[in-house]
């Protein structure tokens, strides 16, 4: 057993997305593998920016 | 003979003549099934077992807007619902997938064999620990793998248990499964399974058309979908499939 549980660290490679007959697929990181509507996916990926920046945000604040 | 496949090449739990013998004896009745019919559901009181002869069996949960899950997948051999013989009901339904054919144990004549036969009460209890090492590997292909490396995975593990059943050469099978069952096995959508596919194709991996399964590159499809057939307990001798050793720190 790698004694490092990969799956309770923050993932730091990112997922990749592709389109393929009007639907976006996600795979990866590790064991993600999800297909979504276009909108679903929009959406998605909005928030997932919105949550990323306030993270950043709140690294920052908390080096200060 | 009815049980020629159950724990055929499974290592140290191979049936001696006389304890086949006496799991041939055991079976009262010997059915056949359509396709796609519920053959046992869950909290229904069980008083018999089911040995599959023939065909594909699945044991699934439904979430509650009536969506299936394949939570496992039953070849010839294999006897899938064992269990129930301790627990006395289910806490699944269980399907056929294809047609099939399947043998009877009354749960009496399991009881009878518990108190005859030590030994070959001892691989009944392998085939359900076996079950449970199967469970362990579906876990960790859906934890863990992605999309590609889930369907290699599953295929890989088909094949090594069609192999130890008899009924794959290591490169060629039948399997009476639609991509829609694949997708529900590996937690994608059938659009992402038929993609998959067209990868493993384009790869040059594997082929699934028409119900049959041609693996191009063993090696590979096993590196792909970290597959370790070590859990399948297959005899040595009699398992000629490549292996993946997962990383150790």
């Amino acid at each position: 057993m790698n004694l490092t549980a990969t799956h309770l660290q923050p993932e730091t490679e990112p997922g990749v997305a592709s389109a393929e007959e009007g639907l976006v697929f996600l795979d990866g990181p590790d064991g993600i593998a999800k297909t979504m509507t276009p909108d679903a996916a929009q959406r998605t990926g909005q928030s997932l920016i919105e949550a990323a920046a306030e993270a950043t945000k709140q690294k920052t604040d908390s080096d200060v | 003979m009815f049980t020629e496949r159950f724990l055929r090449d499974k290592r140290g739990a191979s049936l001696t003549a006389a304890e086949r013998a006496r799991l041939e004896a055991a079976i009262s009745e010997v059915r056949t099934y359509k396709p796609r019919k519920i053959i046992a559901k869950a909290g229904e009181p069980l008083d018999q077992s089911t040995l599959l002869i023939e065909g594909f069996m699945c044991r699934y949960l439904d979430d509650r807007s009536g969506l299936r899950q394949l939570v496992a997948i039953h070849v010839p051999g294999d006897f899938l619902d064992l269990h129930a013989f301790p627990l006395k009901v289910l806490d699944h339904d269980v399907a056929t997938l294809t047609g099939a054919t399947a043998a009877i144990v009354p749960h009496s004549e399991l009881e009878a064999i518990a108190d005859e036969m030590p030994e070959l009460t001892r691989k009944l209890w392998f085939s359900t620990l076996l079950d449970a090492a199967i469970h362990r590997a579906w876990l960790f292909r859906l934890g863990r793998l992605d999309a590609n490396a889930r369907v290699a995975h599953f295929l890989c593990e088909t094949n090594a248990r069609l192999v130890s059943a008899g009924l794959s050469d290591g490169r060629r099978f039948a399997l009476g499964l639609t991509q829609a069952d694949v997708a529900e096995i590996c937690g994608l959508t059938t659009v992402h399974v038929n993609r998959v596919m067209r990868q493993l194709r384009e790869d040059g991996l594997c082929v699934f058309r028409s119900s049959l399964v041609e693996i191009l590159d063993l090696a590979r499809l096993t590196a792909l979908g970290q597959f370790n057939p070590a859990y399948l307990y297959i005899d040595d001798d009699a398992n000629p499939l490549p292996s993946v050793q997962r990383p150790r720190s």
